[in-house]
């Protein structure tokens, strides 16, 4: 920073470097979810409360099933992100070079294909006939017509695979600052293997694994490719029904109502994981 | 001297690339992807760019979603033509969202069977071509042909039979055909629903695009299923052994449209990309390519081409049509019964 605060262009300058990225946020985020908000506030019929649509919601038992199935698929999802994305994360970072190397490619390289065409693959890959079926036959544990798509299990795994990247880069990221002394240190001082990561590596990864929890949590709440092609219509959930009102039923004030409750549930989880965030910087 | 220089390359630049925006025209299109949206590249949409220098860009949207963004686009619409296979143009003309034509426009006008040109000074489209809904079985597991919709209800194939979804228009027909067989009519379809509640109960899937009807049948996943004799075809040319036929309480006909969107500046083209989609020669292209019924009685068709579709008005005239003006104002009301009786 300059040592002359009293010029003109300083004062400016920051302002100007500011707005283009303010006036996108302004403009692309704010406005339009501001417009949300207040068609979902709109009630469908002349003389009702303004609160009409989120009533409405919370009176129907297909949606608050709908919205329950959203709930629990989520975070049986996050969970098994967590178990597997954390072990990867931790050899990945604890390997040598090449090693790290590939294995960090075989995580990313998924992202790197249109989630629809994964979609798509694993929609053959449950389906019936397909190789699941298929080895679950051979090995005598399916009925001849099993088949995992259009299950609640065929969601959770085909998300589990979408989002572990996400996961595990996170992770990645915290354990790799870990410094590996403390892990020896440990050791020498009589640690087993698990003693060690219990007490040693897992506190001192909890924010990566926070975060990544954070981040998988939010996505699968509002996923809908995935969970619509590979859970079929019979399995609706949240971000899916919200499609159907908007595009099908065409009740745009209901759609905005089920839309801000999607909003809410993920700021619910993220107000508490900020605070606690500041008050570990603070504290 | 350099920043005129600058100023002047820059200018420069600027008017090579607004040249060719202003001297091709565009007009935005929407078409419904997979196997119809190539044969319709193939027979309207490329000879109309080189026909009359028109740069076409085309959307890929099913008819409810059309719909749902013109109503999203009423104050600004992005469309040029729109093409509608469930009827949503009487709605949509109903709201001002597609521009009347003037049957003087329309150098087929005559052609065309008396079904195909209701509403034109409304704004409702043309009807451009005409597909059949009925079963459609795997010739391999299933040996006579059925005769019947209500051989769908065989606990025998209970779990091998999958239906549309009510999002997708063959959807639709389906549950309100099932509805009529089982006595219902459009204003209680209750019947209809207690149909498909049986269906669901033998064990049948639903899917929600035409891939996965192909998907479950090249899996051996499905062995029979209420659909449009298009899609049939597209899978026996896949190499299934698929068989279309008429069930004998009748067939819904589903009636593809093309529309002049309301409130754009090139309305002139675009009925003129309307016309030209009428024309005998695209007819007979969509007989032979989708197994589409033509609605141009100057179409000819092969022999044995014309008894693969519905050929001639007087055939035309025996399929099932739904009154439009009831289906679209009860469709969202259908819609949510629906997602309510088969949500696990």
């Amino acid at each position: 920073m300059r040592a002359n605060p009293g010029n003109a262009a300083d004062r400016i300058e920051p302002v100007v470097l500011v707005t283009p990225g303010l006036a996108l946020i302004i403009g692309a985020f704010f406005f339009p979810v501001g417009q949300i908000l207040i068609l979902s506030l709109v009630p469908p019929e002349e003389g009702l409360s303004i609160w009409a649509n989120f009533a409405r919601f919370f009176e129907d038992d297909y949606y608050l099933r709908v919205a329950w199935r959203t709930l629990k698929l989520s975070v049986i999802i996050t969970v098994a992100t967590a178990l597997i994305g954390f072990p990867l994360a931790y050899v990945t970072a604890r390997s040598p070079r090449w090693l790290a190397f590939l294995l960090l490619l075989l995580t990313v390289l998924p992202l790197m294909t249109s989630v629809v065409v994964r979609t798509f693959g694993w929609m053959i890959v449950l389906g019936r006939g397909g190789p699941v079926t298929q080895l679950l036959m051979a090995l005598g544990l399916g009925a001849r017509d099993a088949a995992l798509l259009h299950t609640e299990t065929g969601i959770v795994v085909a998300m589990v695979q979408v989002l572990l990247p996400f996961m595990t880069i996170t992770t990645l990221g915290v354990i790799a600052s870990i410094n590996p002394f403390l892990e020896e240190s440990a050791r020498t001082m009589g640690a087993g293997f698990y003693r060690t990561m219990r007490h040693v590596v897992l506190p001192l990864s909890i924010p990566g694994l926070v975060s990544g929890s954070l981040l998988v949590f939010a996505l699968s709440i509002s996923s809908f490719v995935t969970p619509n092609l590979v859970g079929g219509v019979r399995l609706p959930v949240l971000a899916g029904a919200i499609y159907q009102q908007a595009t099908s039923v065409l009740d745009w004030n209901f759609a905005a109502a089920q839309s801000v409750l999607l909003l809410g549930a993920v700021l619910a989880l993220l107000v508490p994981y900020l605070a606690l965030m500041r008050r570990a910087q603070h504290g | 001297m350099k920043k005129l220089f600058n100023g002047t390359a820059i200018a420069l630049v600027a008017g090579l690339v607004a040249l060719p925006a202003q001297g091709q025209q565009r007009l935005v299109i929407n078409s419904f992807g997979g196997a119809y949206e190539e044969a319709h590249q193939r027979l309207i949409i490329e000879p109309f760019e080189e026909m009359h220098n028109v740069e076409i860009e085309v959307v890929t949207a099913y008819s409810a979603d059309a719909l749902a963004q013109l109503r999203a686009q009423a104050a600004n619409p992005q469309f040029d033509v729109i093409h509608f296979s469930g009827g949503q143009e009487v709605a949509a003309a109903r709201e001002g969202l597609l521009a009347p034509i003037d049957p003087a426009d329309l150098t087929h006008y005559d052609d065309l069977y008396p079904f195909a040109v209701e509403g034109l000074e409304e704004g409702r489209g043309p009807v451009m071509s005409v597909a059949v809904l009925g079963l459609l079985y795997d010739t391999s597991v299933v040996e006579a042909a059925p005769t019947s919709w209500e051989a769908l209800f065989d606990p025998a194939i209970g779990e091998s039979v999958v239906i549309a979804d009510i999002s997708n228009t063959y959807g639709l027909l389906n549950l309100l055909m099932l509805n009529q067989v089982r006595g219902g009519t459009l204003d209680d379809i209750q019947p209809g629903l207690d149909a498909v509640a049986e269906l669901l109960d033998n064990g049948a899937q639903i899917f929600s695009s035409s891939p996965e009807l192909q998907q479950a049948f090249a899996q051996g996943a499905a062995v029979m299923s209420p659909y449009a004799q298009d899609y049939a075809f597209t899978l026996t040319e896949a190499g299934l052994p698929v068989a279309f036929v008429q069930p004998d309480e009748g067939s819904p006909g589903v009636y593809i449209t093309a529309n002049v969107v309301a409130g754009r500046p090139n309305t002139e083209l675009a009925t003129a990309f309307v016309d030209f989609s009428l024309r005998p020669e695209a007819q007979a292209g969509w007989a032979e390519a989708l197994r589409y019924s033509p609605t141009n009685s100057a179409a000819e068709l092969p022999e044995e081409l014309a008894g693969q579709v519905v050929y001639g008005e007087e055939a035309a005239n025996r399929l099932l049509r739904f009154d439009p003006d009831v289906v679209n104002e009860r469709r969202p009301e259908w819609t949510d019964a629906w997602n309510r009786l088969v949500a696990q």
